[in-house]
């Protein structure tokens, strides 16, 4: 049990896939001006990606080399992301059609998040059994998720202040990014995950 | 929550997330509405002009009832708001409560010695009793009127400037 939650920690804040491993970072600029935006999709990157992470998984063990097709992966991954969003869409809408309303504008944005396919690639790379890239998947959505918070609440921070105009906007929002970047290495090395 | 919608707060002093949608039809103090298009962008949304709202035939029309406070009538535009707590328990449920129901059969299976088959299938039944518990969980939501959107104001034109601008960076 004890390993499982250091894998946790290690892909959530260690390896935290967007400040370390720069993954998904088009989606972590796109949706972080609120943190109501962020929260959302924070939430359901959690589910899909975890959810495309166990999937892989299943298909490369049970599929891809049994039947040496390892040369499909990449596609074979892609397909598994787009049909767990799709699935989630439907999940959600069947859940609530208010909730579908309202945050569903995130789902089909997930798709194209690399860090759900790069998560993917790297449990396989990494040789993971099936909880641990469960976890694995998990840890790393919950390190994007809150990622995504703190930083929309220091975006919506940075809109009340006094910035040089060149810096206004996006490049204000790509230094901050730096700075948190470099906050996050100091966890470097606090563990092997 | 589109980038046309915005939390703000309503005159008891929650904070709404809100949204345009357009009324179909009057059901006493009930109105039920269509959303607009889910495009990212708030222009092309009010003008259908380009963007993800030129394909919608992707998405059946989604309909949903809201209070209707302000005598809206059929065909008209309404800004529509839920409070936003009751959004993120919402989407808590909904995406959470299967998830770690999954991670917990897993990790459950796992923990008594199962494989990695028998954790797999663990996972599928975790996920599975997850998304059930979460349908019951919304609809009790919804029947106490937590997730019931509320008419806010009509809605205005075509935003000031809001030209038709790219969905969401991606990548």
């Amino acid at each position: 049990m004890q390993e499982y939650l250091l894998l946790l920690v290690a892909t959530a804040v260690v390896n935290n896939v967007v400040l370390v491993k720069f993954l998904g970072l088009c989606p972590f600029m796109g949706t972080s001006n609120k943190v109501d935006t962020a929260i959302g999709m924070g939430m359901a990157t959690t589910f899909v990606l975890t959810l495309s992470a166990v999937l892989a998984w299943a298909i490369e063990s049970f599929l891809l080399v049994p039947f040496e097709l390892a040369f499909l992966r990449t596609l074979t991954f892609i397909l598994v992301i787009a049909a767990v969003v799709q699935f989630t869409e439907m999940a959600v809408r069947r859940i609530s059609p208010v909730l579908y309303q309202t945050l569903g504008i995130f789902l089909p944005l997930i798709t194209t998040n690399c860090a759900v396919l790069g998560v993917a690639l790297l449990n396989v790379q990494e040789g993971h059994t099936f909880v641990e890239s469960m976890l694995y998947g998990f840890g790393s959505a919950l390190g994007f998720s809150v990622i995504l918070v703190v930083f929309a609440g220091l975006r919506e921070r940075l809109a009340l202040a006094e910035v040089p105009a060149a810096f206004a906007g996006a490049p204000i929002g790509f230094v901050t990014a730096g700075l948190l970047s470099l906050a996050f290495m100091g966890f470097a090395g606090m563990s092997a995950g | 929550m589109n980038e046309d919608s915005a939390a703000r707060s309503d005159a008891t002093g929650r904070r709404m997330v809100e949204g345009v949608a357009r009324v179909v039809a009057v059901d006493g103090a009930k109105v039920w509405l269509e959303a607009e298009s889910m495009s990212a962008c708030a222009g092309c949304a009010a003008k259908a002009g380009c963007g993800t709202a030129a394909q919608p035939s992707r998405r059946t029309p989604r309909r949903f009832a809201a209070t209707n406070d302000l005598d809206a009538r059929i065909g008209e535009r309404m800004v529509v708001g839920i409070p936003e707590n009751a959004l993120l328990r919402a989407s808590a449920t909904a995406y959470l409560v299967p998830l770690l129901a999954m991670i917990v059969a897993a990790v459950a299976a796992s923990g008594l010695g199962g494989g990695d088959g028998a954790a797999a299938l663990a996972a599928a039944a975790g996920l599975v009793a997850g998304l059930a518990f979460a349908r019951r969980r919304a609809a009790m939501l919804t029947a106490h009127g937590g997730l019931t959107p509320v008419s806010l104001r009509r809605a205005g034109e075509a935003l000031d400037g809001a030209a038709c601008r790219p969905p969401l960076a991606r990548g």
